[in-house]
């Protein structure tokens, strides 16, 4: 694991969310696998974070300039009542270990680690496994990339957001390494490759199955399917 | 219910005499004595101001039937009570806080409603307010009064917009094709808005 992009060091990632996104965040207006995806690069990103936490001020400042509708006695009643069996919970936050840079909201969802998840071999380099979110719209997986691996041109017939776990990829607009997010709209065809010294493992998100544009691998497209939910 | 003073203000730097008046340091008091204390007093004066925003927040571009608002109220007041412990003055304002919580529970209301079955809660993609700066925190609460007044002056576009997207949870692309706007035009104006009112934390921090 990279030792230079823990949390704790506050060494910022590259690549960001677009302002347009970490606002759909901050809003809660992103689906939850990309909500889940953009929370991870939070967990690498301080820069991030406080923008994101101005846009909840944002978000805060609009709720308070709501106009009232009128909550009636009966329901303060009937709160006050529930109290007693409610009492205020008082604990300190968790800390993280700082051991380790997966984020906390990865883990629980792989309920494992890595190397106990059921990994679908797609070509030599890449192999994927789909983790279970409830999304039904948006598949989340992880994509492991051999090193020096490269994967065949594809676009997407959605979006995609990717953000790197470890080792780290270049494709023709840059190098991303652990914390890089990146964001790819509809139609962007591009062919990513793993740095060659380390195996790279990616958190995906996508709507639509990729789609491979070389005539070799062509003919697998009919049988990439998303794996959403 | 809004007193429509502003004269407890002391706060040199922000002349301005804010409209509503609040004491935006009120509803962190009333927080700190529920956990602290356990203060029904001090809770039902919160709910009385916060309860009809949250329900107002519930019903937002009809997002909720009216029973599920009042269910929202309730389940967001009860967390509130809960949570209070985990409230830190001196890192958040407090309306940010109640929000926050808002925003989660509509959030898991619209899943549970809609069926979905996740492991995971809203909140917890929020990442922990330890760690947030204190610095920065501490100039949100004048900065908030700041950013309501500031809203004020969005051009209309720019406001139906954000309120769709904040205070209706709308994504962008479900906002345009409400309004049946370019998806890039709804972008440009939630970014024009967003930014105005995001300058007005640096022009807080500068003027430290």
């Amino acid at each position: 694991m990279n030792q230079e992009y823990r949390v704790e060091d506050k060494v910022m990632a590259k690549h960001h969310p677009e302002l347009d996104i970490l606002t759909e965040h901050a809003a809660g207006s992103l689906s939850l696998a990309q909500t889940a995806c953009v929370a991870a690069h939070l967990n690498y990103c301080h820069c991030c974070s406080q923008t994101v936490s101005r846009l909840q001020a944002v978000g805060a400042a609009m709720f308070e300039s709501l106009d009232p509708e009128p909550v009636g006695d009966a329901l303060l009643d009937r709160v006050l009542a529930r109290l007693d069996e409610e009492a205020p919970l008082s604990y300190q936050p968790a800390r993280r270990s700082g051991q380790d840079a997966t984020p906390a909201l990865l883990s629980r969802l792989m309920a494992g680690d890595f190397s106990d998840l059921v990994w679908k071999k797609v070509t030599d380099a890449l192999r994927i496994t789909p983790i279970r979110t409830g999304d039904p719209q948006f598949e989340f997986s992880l994509l492991h990339i051999k090193a020096g691996g490269e994967i065949p041109p594809h676009d997407h017939r959605g979006s995609e957001m990717t953000l790197v776990l470890q080792g780290g990829f270049s494709d023709d607009r840059g190098s991303y390494h652990p914390g890089d997010f990146i964001y790819r709209s509809a139609n962007d065809v591009h062919a990513p490759r793993a740095f060659a010294d380390e195996d790279c493992l990616c958190l995906a998100v996508i709507d639509a199955p990729l789609r491979f544009t070389g005539w070799k691998y062509r003919w697998m497209n009919p049988f990439l399917r998303l794996q959403a939910g | 219910m809004d007193e429509k003073t502003g004269t407890s203000r002391d706060q040199g730097d922000v002349a301005k005499t804010i409209p509503t008046g609040r004491r935006t340091d009120e509803w962190s008091e009333c927080l700190v004595l529920i956990a602290n204390k356990q203060d029904r007093a001090a809770y039902t004066r919160l709910f009385r101001h916060f309860a009809p925003l949250i329900k107002a927040f519930a019903l937002s571009g009809s997002a909720l039937s009216a029973t599920h608002a009042d269910e929202l109220v309730q389940e967001v007041m009860l967390k509130i009570w809960q949570k209070a412990g985990g409230f830190n003055p001196e890192k958040a304002a407090a309306s940010t806080w109640v929000y926050t919580i808002a925003r989660n529970c509509r959030t898991d209301m619209f899943r549970r409603l809609n069926k979905f079955d996740t492991p995971l809660a809203a909140e917890d993609f929020s990442p922990d307010q330890e760690h947030e700066e204190p610095f920065m925190q501490l100039q949100s609460r004048r900065s908030a009064d700041r950013i309501r007044e500031m809203m004020k002056n969005l051009p209309a576009d720019q406001t139906q917009i954000i309120a769709k997207v904040y205070m209706e949870g709308k994504s962008h692309a479900e906002a345009a094709s409400e309004l049946d706007l370019p998806l890039g035009t709804v972008k440009s104006r939630v970014r024009l808005a967003v930014q105005k009112m995001q300058a007005q934390f640096e022009v807080s921090q500068e003027s430290r």
